[in-house]
Formats: structure tokens, sequence, C-alpha cells
């Protein structure tokens, strides 16, 4: 089974052939596959999403007793109860390449982000010569996201800004975001709801505005393509091949502007979000909403989303708990103190579960949005004030268009790589092949 | 003279016993190149040991050319006094020196028989120079960090031409940016609201005197904010919670008052009622001010009136540090954040900087709208591109003024034209033309107009302003003495505290600073004013090298350095009040004299709860010998302590201290080959603590600063680690040298390049090693002053393609 993706001819190739460059109208070929669901009859579209929690969960109040259908909702799961039916919680894996290598002790935060969608271990470096491997969010945007105006969106909480090192001499590009184009570009997780705002709908007070600016965009791009072929001429080779890189996303985001130009007509009446909230809560949740937002214009169905970086300090104050995230997840094994973290855990799932209802209250051809995406949340930890990796708090919600069906408890013996599941995943994605990061088999899901 | 000689021999008998006990006098003629390898190398270095990889015994040391990288090596090993290594046999450093120079001298003559100058990748402006950028080109202040992401960096600086890649995110971003900011700099009166957030850091102490704001006041933020437009705003103010989420600041004390003001006007006084507050996650209602604003950068200052500088009286001794989380004891009310939105009611588009900046000329009538439109548009493609302006440039950016001006007004013309530009490859990147005549491997002298832009981009971090440019468009920067002229006047700029900023912000880690927070529980009276004064500090120690032209080496030893009353009482300097930082001079064994005793590089060198002498002697190795140490090697456990970091908590009073920790580093073969040479020289400078403060316990043990340095100089405390390393002067010279070498050319610094940095440190010591004359060296050496035309990347396809 793999996703119906239709074929379009990329605007540039066909302007090449036709010698012109400007005002051509919109050739049902150069349409993006997937246009608004309810004006075509093919397959729904999918939708993927990553979500990461840095520190893992108290277990004991996270993992159901009894596996298969019809488990009780522990208590840090519970938010989750009215979604039962799409939901899939995942017990007993191992994030193994998280975790040192043999010989090796300490560093587990900084590479916990890295392993969680890739599979891999960080290189231990912290210099530009880092090095993972493609995360899965980033196999799926080739596979279904290379039609839409972006093909992927990273997202985040916290902003990095730090230069060097991020402890234990890794790269700080591991422990920034969770999302890597290849196995040696990390994609940056952007912070600010408005700038995500202008990225997906364009910059202007209202949607004409938005529209008479992308127009703008596009006339410049071309004008910079023509200009470009003048000077190409007088630079050196190494400078003429960068230069060339670059035309290539110019042309690149000029695809995407000719998509974005249609988008922008019919975007949503939602207000523009105004900088960063300061209180997480409406933060995270404006975050969801644009998420949301975004698969529902179809102009992106990739995102990942990442609720802080490890060894986050932040508190939630709306959790009831003032104490701060990191420092909560080094209970010491004493009873209170897990109680506390417990509740961070819970007040984290209480805003998935916002995610996640926000989905299933959003039409989406013959169903909802919740049914044609699969979300992945998990940790690269199980008990953070171990450092430990397995057993890990992982869930799947959503339905896949069909491929996904919730109401389980799937339980794995034995502390067997995340990446298996992940392999798992990227089947339900129409993406099959035998092994991804430390894998040792392919997890039916 | 037979006193003086006597003297200098008694202080070089303390450095090396060993050395002069044992072949002084035999070998008074100096050794022959090889014999030296024989005696002292090639017992490790061989081809059967392979040692480090080298193989001394059978390379020619008459042809140093045939494997100059190999040499450079040995050069660099000798010079810092890392070979032979301490506790063999080794040779009195003279001998040493020697044999150093007399290789140097051959590699030096090898390069000017072939030079090489390099080619550094094609430049993208990074985000700091974009920023300056368009300060210089528009007089418009942006907060790039909102427009751009961040950039890597790469051999230590974010000006690594070879770390400023591109993608199509990126591009986007640029695009973007060149939006918003031509509407910013014209001004966009349909502009929406925005919301822009100035946090407070949680733990910065508010209790005194923020400098800026009016006398009389206490804390608080003094915030330049770029307000769009004429129109009405909201200043909207925050209390503090603390850093744990807590209420706290919202003070529990009565009867203080909040003053908001705007370009030292006040808008509005608070009374604060004191009292228990509230858990919620709200603001406190009500602190906000809605006032029209002018366009253009407006001072808004939010502040406490002080009403007392004594704390409540509590039985607790408060910390330095105001604000804690969970504090037992009372605090005074602080400002947590300040959120600027609007505007709201736009009013006009102002009259800014930047608009009387790009409007030279305003159209009477619609005949002069385009001949107006051309002179500005001339004069903004002239500065954005950095060199003179085409015909085919024109006609491109009027097309635009002429698409903008159907549209709307002649300003909405401009601003696409200005959109246009912004948006261009050449104004993002700096393309270097090349003669077409050059061959493959051929180097070649780079153009004035680009070396222009090669000095800005050096010297102030942003594009050549109208005079050098003139100089460049005649061809003038050819003449050495146009040159020094041009350099020194920008030395001489505002513009050139790029290099504290930029430079020395990377190169001394300043930048990191904001990042590290020394664990509370360990260092309960850190707070952010002392990060930030030790940053201030170092920043103008250093702004002082430039600006006074000092001697370089004053960076290691000088006698004065700069401090406010924060620092002053961090330091234990007497009489220093007020939050001004001034000069002050340190006695002769001050441990605080030269960039060692501050507080910044103690603090960056450190771990959140402890020293770290590992970190502090890589610091020293890297920054001052010029001999990195290698990055462990994948497999090597950490020490155990360091598993979890956080369970300080269950550390009892017996926890070993730091340097029986270290020992664990001797007990494995694989790490003690780095840290022999690391820990021992970090543990001089353990009288500092993890944050730079002295101390002389440990725990319960007194502190044992004694350690030796690669040469097998023993050393015990600051004072004997700067008169150690004074030594190698020499050295040190080079590794700057080759900081500011690679910080100019924006790629790292390879083999080749020495030659270069050693002639440079040469010429500069005929003038006393000033800042300067290193500067100029640089701006005249090879590789800032040509590049060459690389060989075999002419025409990388087509080789392929032919077969």
């Amino acid at each position: 089974m793999t996703f119906v993706t239709r074929k379009h001819i990329p605007r540039r190739t066909f302007l090449r052939g036709m010698g012109v460059t400007l005002a051509l109208p919109l050739f049902d070929s150069m349409v993006p596959a997937q246009t608004p669901l309810a004006k075509t009859a093919a397959t729904p579209t999918s939708r993927f999403c990553g979500i990461y929690v840095p520190h893992g969960a108290i277990m004991k109040n996270w993992t159901p007793d009894k596996v298969g259908t019809g488990f009780e909702f522990k208590p840090i799961l519970k938010p989750l109860e009215p979604l039962r039916d799409h939901l899939l919680v995942i017990s007993g894996l191992e994030a193994k390449t998280a975790g040192p290598a043999p010989g090796e002790s300490g560093g587990d935060h900084s590479r916990s982000a890295a392993a969680f969608l890739s599979g891999a271990r960080a290189k231990h470096t912290s210099g530009v010569d880092v090095h993972l491997n493609t995360t899965i969010d980033q196999m799926i945007a080739r596979k279904i996201g290379q039609d839409t105006l972006l093909p992927s969106i990273e997202l985040g909480i916290e902003d990095v800004g730090y230069t060097g090192i991020c402890g234990y001499g890794y790269s700080c590009a591991y422990v920034d975001t969770i999302s890597w184009e290849t196995p040696t570009k990390p994609l940056p997780m952007e912070v600010n709801p408005q700038v995500v705002f202008e990225r997906l709908f364009g910059d202007g007070a209202n949607a004409q505005q938005r529209l008479a600016r992308r127009e703008e965009d596009r006339s410049i791009l071309d004008s910079i393509t023509h200009d470009a072929a003048r000077f190409r001429k007088t630079i050196g080779p190494g400078d003429r091949q960068r230069l060339d890189d670059y035309l290539d996303d110019v042309r690149e985001i000029e695809r995407r502007v000719q998509i974005a130009v249609k988008v922008s007509a019919d975007a949503p009446a939602t207000d523009v979000p105004v900088g960063v909230p300061q209180s997480f809560d409406e933060h995270c949740k404006l975050m969801f909403d644009l998420q949301a937002l975004a698969y529902k214009a179809d102009i992106t169905r990739i995102s990942t989303f990442m609720y802080a970086r490890d060894n986050s300090n932040h508190t939630y104050p709306a959790s009831g708990v003032n104490v701060s995230f990191h420092g909560a997840s080094h209970h010491g094994n004493k009873p209170a103190a897990i109680e506390t973290f417990a509740k961070i855990n819970t007040y984290h799932m209480q805003l998935f579960a916002y995610f996640l209802e926000k989905l299933r209250a959003t039409p989406d051809g013959d169903g909802t949005l919740l049914d044609h995406s699969m979300v992945l949340l998990g940790s690269s930890m199980s008990n953070a004030n171990e450092h430990d990796h397995a057993p890990l708090p992982v869930l799947i919600a959503g339905g896949a268009s069909g491929r996904l069906k919730g109401g389980r408890h799937l339980k794995f013996e034995g502390n067997p790589p995340l990446s298996n599941l992940l392999l798992g995943v990227l089947d339900k994605a129409g993406i099959e092949q035998d092994s991804f990061g430390d894998s040792t088999a392919k997890f039916e899901i | 003279m037979y006193k003086l000689l006597f003297v200098c021999l008694a202080t070089a008998s303390i450095s090396y016993p060993q050395t002069r006990l044992a072949g002084a006098e035999p070998e008074q003629g100096p050794l022959s190149a090889r014999a030296f390898l024989n005696q002292y190398c090639v017992g490790c270095h061989n081809e059967r040991a392979k040692t480090a990889g080298l193989m001394l015994d059978k390379m020619d040391v008459g042809q140093v050319a045939a494997h100059a990288d190999v040499w450079e090596k040995v050069v660099r090993k000798l010079r810092a006094g890392m070979m032979p290594p301490a506790g063999v046999k080794r040779p009195d450093r003279a001998a040493i020196v020697s044999l150093a120079s007399n290789l140097e001298a051959d590699l030096d003559r090898a390069a000017r028989a072939k030079p090489n100058p390099g080619a550094p990748a094609l430049h993208r402006m990074n985000r700091t120079e974009y920023a300056n950028a368009i300060r210089d080109l528009l007089s418009l202040d942006i907060d790039a960090t909102e427009l751009l992401p961040a950039d890597d960096s790469s051999a230590g600086f974010d000006n690594n031409a070879d770390s400023l890649g591109v993608s199509p995110a990126l591009m986007e971003r640029y695009l973007a940016a060149a939006s918003k900011i031509s509407r910013l700099a014209i001004g966009d009166a349909t502009v929406q609201p925005s919301e822009k957030i100035y946090a407070v850091p949680n733990d910065l102490t508010q209790n005194y005197h923020v400098e800026g704001l009016p006398f009389g006041t206490r804390g608080g933020i003094l915030i330049k904010h770029n307000f769009p437009v004429d129109g009405e705003y909201i200043l909207a103010v925050e209390l503090s919670r603390g850093g744990g989420g807590v209420f706290a600041g919202a003070g529990n004390t009565k009867g203080e008052q909040l003053e908001v003001s705007l370009n030292a006007e006040r808008l509005k006084l608070f009374d604060l009622q004191g009292g228990p507050a509230p858990e919620e996650d709200t603001a406190l209602p009500g602190l906000q001010v809605r006032t029209a604003v002018k366009a253009g950068e407006q001072g808004v200052g939010v502040t406490f009136i002080a009403k007392n500088y004594v704390q409540v009286e509590d039985t607790l001794q408060p910390y330095q540090r105001s604000m804690f989380p969970g504090a037992v004891w009372s605090v005074l009310p602080h400002v947590g954040s300040v959120t600027i939105k609007g505007p709201y009611k736009v009013t006009g588009v102002g009259e800014t900087a930047s608009r009387r900046r790009i409007f030279t000329c305003h159209p009477a009538n619609a005949e002069a709208e385009l001949p107006c439109a051309k002179q500005i548009v001339s004069m903004l493609a002239h500065r954005a591109y950095r060199r003179p302006v085409t015909d085919q440039d024109l006609e491109t950016l009027l097309g635009f003024y002429q698409s903008g001006r159907n549209k709307g007004t002649f300003d909405d013309g401009v601003e696409m034209a200005l959109r246009r530009i912004l948006a261009s490859p050449e104004f993002m990147f700096r393309f270097e033309r090349e003669p077409a005549t050059v061959k493959p491997g051929e180097p070649y002298r780079v153009g004035d107009v680009e070396l222009a832009s090669r000095l800005s981009f050096f010297l102030w971090s942003s594009i050549p302003d109208n005079e050098l440019m003139k100089q460049a468009s005649a061809g003038k920067l050819k003449d050495p003495a146009v040159l020094e002229r041009e350099v020194r006047r920008m030395l001489a700029d505002p513009r050139s505290e790029a290099l504290v900023d930029n430079f020395a912000g990377q190169w001394l880690y300043l930048r990191n600073l904001q990042s590290i927070s020394p664990a509370l529980e360990e260092f309960p009276d850190f707070d952010d004013n002392l990060r930030q004064a030790f940053r201030t500090e170092t920043e103008m120690f250093f702004n002082s090298i430039v600006r006074e032209d000092r001697n370089v080496l004053d960076l290691l030893t000088a006698d004065y350095t700069f401090v406010n009353e924060r620092l002053a009482r961090h330091y234990g300097i007497p009489n220093i009040y007020g939050n001004r930082f001034r000069r002050v001079t340190l006695g002769a064994d001050n441990p605080r004299r030269g960039l060692l005793g501050q507080g910044s590089i103690l603090m960056a060198t450190s771990l959140a709860t402890r020293t770290s002498p590992v970190l502090r002697g890589k610091w020293i190795l890297e920054n001052i010998l010029g001999v990195p140490p290698p990055e462990p090697p994948p497999n090597v456990p950490t020490l155990k302590e360091n598993v979890k970091p956080t369970d300080r908590s269950t550390e009892t009073v017996q926890a070993p201290s730091v340097r029986q920790r270290m020992e664990e580093h001797r007990a494995n073969p694989v790490c003690a080959s780095c840290h022999k040479m690391m820990d021992p020289i970090g543990f001089s400078l353990e009288n500092f603590d993890g944050v730079g403060q002295w101390r002389t316990q440990d725990g319960r043990a007194p502190v044992d600063a004694s350690g030796q340095l690669v040469d097998g100089t023993k050393i015990d405390g600051p004072a004997q680690l700067r008169a150690a390393l004074s030594v190698y002067s020499e050295q040190f010279l080079r590794t700057v040298t080759e900081k500011i070498l690679t910080y100019a050319i924006g790629r790292g610094v390879e083999y080749y390049d020495m030659p270069a940095v050693r002639a440079i440190v040469r010429d500069a010591s005929k003038d006393n090693n000033r800042f300067s004359a290193l500067i100029l060296g640089v701006v005249k050496s090879q590789p800032f002053q040509m590049r060459v035309k690389k060989p075999g990347e002419a025409q990388p396809g087509a080789t392929l393609a032919a077969r």
C-alpha cells in the first residue's frame, strides 16, 4: 500500500520549454497534487507529525497494565482517554542510539533529540562535521511533501542561539532540532508563531495584501534568475558553483511561491498571531493550531515539534508545578518528587490532547484531519532520573488514512530498538525499506 | 652588565633546571637539524613506532617544501614547548628555537618561491553582517535574530565562508527579510500590529541603579525599540516571577513605585500594593501604558523609584543575587518583561532616520519623479552592491520602481526597488570577480573594489562606506600608503567595535556567557549582573588594546582592568561604587592581571558545578600556545561524576577534590596522553572557582594550585603561570595572528598560510607588537590581498563528460 501522489510538472521545467517567464495560467498539471480533498476524488492525503518530549516520563503512571484493546488509562495518559479510538500506545522500546556508545558514558541529553526520529547515534563532534541520519519526517516529506508550498515545517518552543557546544563535546545541532534533511543538514526549529504564520500564509494585513506581496516576490525571483546569468561569467568557478546552488534554491522558492499565490488567495481568516506568547501554555497551543491550519490548507503535510530542548529548565505554572522541567526529571526516586514530575508529564499530555481534538474537529475530505494523519509522540528517555533509554513512552495517534487502527496497546518484550517502530511508521507512509537506523526488524503497527 | 646576565641566567635556571644541568656546556655549538632530529625526535617518530603518525627518520630535512604541512606541525610543537615532551631528554630552549627558526626560514623561502594565497569560498553575509549592512545602508537598526536563522560557525567563527551555506528555507527568509526591511525603512502605514517581548533575565538582581536609567531609580530595563510608524503603542510591564515560576518579585513590599518612561520622559508612575501575589500564570493587571509614539528608534525605560536600598529586615543574610526560586526572604519587586505592542491608530509614516537617508531628493512634480528615483536607486545600489552601478542594474531597478509606482505612490516605487536590491545575490553574497586571463593554480590580486569589501567586512563586519568606495573605485587601494591610511581611519571609526563584538566575542567565548548558568546551589551569589559584568570587563579590556593601540602581549599581562561595583566586590577590589565601569590599576602580584584573571574566561572554562582544569588547560593550549589538543577519541568514557551532573544533592561533603577526580585521567593511558598536558596547566588556576572568584579552600581541602606547563616548567598559581607563559610570547602573537587572519579571510588558516603569519608577527615586532601593526600586517598579507584560481575545479563536469 502506498500513498497516491499525483505527479505534477514543475513550473520551471515547463517554462524552460516555453521560453517565457511570466503570467502563465495555472494548468492542471501544475496545481499541487493535493488540492483540498473536497475538490478531488483521490485518496485522502496523509499527514505526518513527529513530536518530541525530552526527559522521558514516570512510566508506572504511563504504561497501561493491559495489552491489546480495552486497556485502562494511567494518570499521565488520562487526558487522552476521550481519543482512545485514535490512539496506539506502544511500550517496551529502547532508544539505543540515544545512549552512549559501548565503553562510553554520559552525554545522554546531548544525543536524545537527535536519536528520536533518526535511529542513529550522533557523531561525537562539536564542529561543523555533524553527522546523523536523515530523519523519518524528511523521508516522508520527500515522498508526500514535494508538491505543497512547504515540504515540511519544524516548530519549537525554546529559542536556541547558543553557540558551539551543547554538553559533552556534542554540537548544539543535535540538541536544537529533531529534524535532519540529510545526515549532515539539521533543520532549525522555528519558535515564533508570527514567523510561522507568515511562512504559511504570507506577510500582510489581509489575504489580498498577502497575495499581492507574493506576486511581487515572484517577479523579484524571476528578475534575480534573469540577472544572475549575466554576472555568472565574471566570477571564479568556485563561486560559480555556489551561485548555481543558490539559483536552484531560487527556482525552488519560485515554484513554492507559485503555489503560495494560490494558497494565499483562500487563506483562513484567522488572526495573525502576534509575537511569541510568554506563557508556554498559550505558545504551545498556538503552535499546535498552526500545524492544524497548515494541514487543513494543505500548505504542508509534514511537521515536527519539540516541547522543549533537553536539559530545559522551563517551568510550567499551568501544570500546577513550579519546579523546572529538567530539575523535576531528576526526582531521585523520592515519591513526592516522582509525583511532581508526573504532573508535568500529565500536563504535556493535556496539550497533546488539545492538538488531537483540534485535528479531530477539522473536517478533511471524507473524514477529519485526525483520520488522515499519523502523529508520533515520544521521548528518547524513559526514566530521566537515570538517563536510561528503555522502556520508552511512545504514542501514535491518528488513522493514517485508514491504515492505522487505534484503541490498542502494543507491548514489546526485550526492549527492541525504537528504529523498528520508525521502520513501521515509514511503511505506513508508503516508504518500504528493510532497515532504518539501528533497526533489527520491522514492526507492523 | 655581568650582573644583568646573571639575573637572566638565574631566571632561566628556575624555569629549566634539568635542561641547564643536563646539557648546557657540552652542546655549545648548534646541532645540525638532522642531528637534532636523530638525537631528540626519531626515538618515537620513526617508521616503526609511527608515534602520532609522524616519521621523521626518513624525511629529508633539506627539502621541507616537499612536506610543508608536516614540517609546519613540527615547528608548531617545537615553538609551543610541547616537543620533545616533558620527562624525556630535552635540549635547551635555545636549541629548540634555533631548529624551529631554521625550519621556518626554509619554509618561508619555499613559500616565497611558490606563493599560495588560498581561496575562500563564496561568502554569504552572516546574520550580524547583514544587520550591520542594513544599519549602514539605511540608518535602520533591525533585530536580525527575528528575521534570519542563526549561522553555523567553523574554525571558531561564524563568518567562515565554508559554513555559510544556502538552502531554499534560508533564501526564503532572506526574501521575506528584504520585504519587511524595505517597508520598515520607507514606512508602511498599513503595517499590522505586532508584539515584541523584552524579557529581563530572571537572575538579574534589580536592587541597584541600572546605567542609562535616571538616578534615584533601581533595577528595570532600558530598551531601544524601533517603532515602525507614528501611532499608538501599548507598553506593558510584567513583574518577575523569580527563577522558579513563583510570583516572587511582585513584591511583598508595600509602597514601591514603578515608572514607565519614553525617551527619559515619565509616562506613568504605578503604585504597587505589595502583598501576596497571585499564583496564576497571568500578568498583574493594569501595568500598561497606551501612548502615541513617533516612528524610529526610541528609548523605553521601565524602572522602580529607589525607596531604600536596604533589604527588608529579615533574619537571613541575603546573597548578592536577589531572587531565587522559592526564596524564603522578602524581595523587592523586579521587572520580568516589557512587551511593546502596536501600532494602533497609525497617524503617519513619520520622519525617520532611514527616510532621511533614503530620500535624498523629493520630487516636486510628476516630471521630477523618475530622475529622483534614479538618484536614490543609484545611491542605494552602489552601496549595497559595493561596486559601481551599471546601466543594466539601473534598468532592472527602475523597472521595479515603476511597477511599485504604478500601483501606488512614489514612495511605494522606491520601496519596490529597495526590496529588489536587498533580495539581490549581489547584496547577500560577496562575489569576487576573476580576471579572465588567470590560469588554474595561478595566484592573483583581488580587485580594489573587492578588496574594499574584504576590508570593511573584516574591520566593521559591514559594507564599505563612501570614502572607502571612492578610494577603491579610483583604484587607489593598491597604493600601500592609501591602504594604510584607510585601515587606520577605519580602526578609529566606532564601527570597528565590531572587532570586539564579533572577533573577541567569539575568540574569547564571550558570546557563550549568556548561555552559561552556574549551579545555584554551588554559586548562590552569581547573578546576571555579574555575568554581564564579566562580558563588559573583557570587552572593554580588549577594546582598550584596540583603541590605545597597545602591545598585544598586554592581553596577558596588562596592569589594569575595568570593573564596576558588582565586579569589584566579586574580585575583592575595594572602594568601587556604582554601576559604571572604570579602569583600575592592578599591582604586580595581582592575580587579576591579563585575560587569565578575568571572570569571563574563568567561567567559560568551568562546568556548572565546579572548575574544569581540563577546559582551562585546553583554552591555554589552544589560544595562547596555539596547539589545540585533539577532541577526545570516541569510546572514551567521561569521568564518573559527570554521568549525572544534576544529582549533586546526593554528593556529600566528602566529595573528592577536583584534582583527585582528574587523577582518573592518568589511570587510562589513552586519556593520559592528552590530559597530562591539559590538566596540569589548568591546576595552576584552581584558586579561581567556577565563577572566577578567588578561593583558598576547595571543599574542605586547601587549594593546591601546583601544576606544570607542557615543557615541564613547574608552576604554582596564576602569577607563575603568567610568568611561565611569557617565554612563549612569540607563540602567543602567532596564535592571535592566526585567529585574526582566520576571521579576516573567512576561512580556516592552513599550513600554507603560516609563512604569512610569521611575516606579520615579524613585522609587527618592529612596531612593538601594536594591535594596528598586526591588523595592517593581516591586511597587507597575501591571503588577504590575493586569491588563487583553484586548479582542477575549472570544469568539474567537463572531464567526466569528455570520457
